[in-house]
């Protein structure tokens, strides 16, 4: 993908961000006082309310790709010989998918999983 | 036609890299706040990856299978002590300066709060940056510490 076509993705998932981390704060000790917010009967209810869930994943999209992009565009700046664009960029999407996939795991037990002690 | 590219010992002062772009001394506010966003971003990045393996915990962690009422505790009782609340009261506070000077930055990107350019002259301040790119990183600072504050009443309410 060109780069200036990644950087308009970065900037996106920027203001996107500030949006959906902003609605995440605010739940975590304004909606709900910080004791409640993070009881584990209020987490349940809320992964399992299918709009948070899918907020919660696209929540987690969009902070990863900003964030491992934008260190990937740091790295590319460091240096930037052939082989070491190659393997930030080839780590870069390894990253974003192991991550991901490790928090849409969370969100899907959460959501679909029985109830364990 | 001539060769101008640096060589030798010239190229390498000139190739400052990393720490380069993390020691903004003797730069302008703007140097320091590009500096700070990165530092930030790296910063909330690492956050973000803990949180992902904390959160994991509500389904048993790594091996969990389903919600659990036991893994959940045991987290917390790791996490939601004073140390812990005071590294999310951090979190915050780099969290929304990050947020309100990457929006600065995104408006300049797109030529919205720059100014004209124009002819170089001594003293060589940088003239297409106004101020009111100045007045954002301060509004993000202030914002950080406002967030903070907030935070560290959110969090530590009731502990003692």
């Amino acid at each position: 993908m060109k780069e200036s076509r990644l950087m308009l993705i970065q900037y996106a998932t920027a203001v996107l961000a500030v949006a959906l981390v902003s609605i995440h704060l605010i739940m975590q000790g304004v909606i709900y006082p910080y004791a409640t917010a993070i009881s584990f009967s209020n987490i349940l209810s809320i992964y399992q309310n299918g709009f948070y869930a899918v907020f919660l994943e696209a929540l987690l999209v969009i902070v990863l790709v900003h964030g491992f992009n934008g260190v990937r565009i740091i790295l590319h700046e460091w240096r930037q010989t052939a082989p070491w664009s190659r393997w930030v960029d080839v780590g870069t999407v390894l990253a974003i998918v192991v991550s991901v996939g490790y928090g849409t795991r969370t969100v899907i037990l959460a959501l679909f999983g029985g109830v364990t002690a | 036609m001539a060769d101008n590219t640096p060589k030798g010992a010239e190229r390498a002062k000139n190739k400052r890299g990393i720490w380069g772009w993390i020691n903004p001394y003797h730069y302008n506010l703007e140097r320091w706040a590009y500096a700070f966003q990165r530092i930030t971003g790296v910063a909330v990045l690492a956050y973000v990856l803990g949180h992902l393996g904390d959160t994991s915990f509500f389904v048993g962690g790594p091996t969990g299978s389903g919600p659990s009422p036991s893994s959940w505790d045991f987290i917390g009782t790791i996490f939601e002590n004073s140390f812990g609340h005071l590294i999310l009261v951090l979190v915050v506070l780099v969290l929304v300066f990050h947020g309100v000077n990457g929006i600065r930055l995104i408006l300049a990107e797109f030529g919205f709060i720059l100014k004209k350019p124009s002819k170089i002259e001594y003293p060589y301040k940088a003239k297409g940056l106004g101020s009111g790119q100045k007045y954002l990183i301060w509004i993000g600072i202030a914002a950080g510490v406002a967030a903070a504050v907030w935070a560290f009443l959110v969090l530590f309410e009731g502990m003692g």
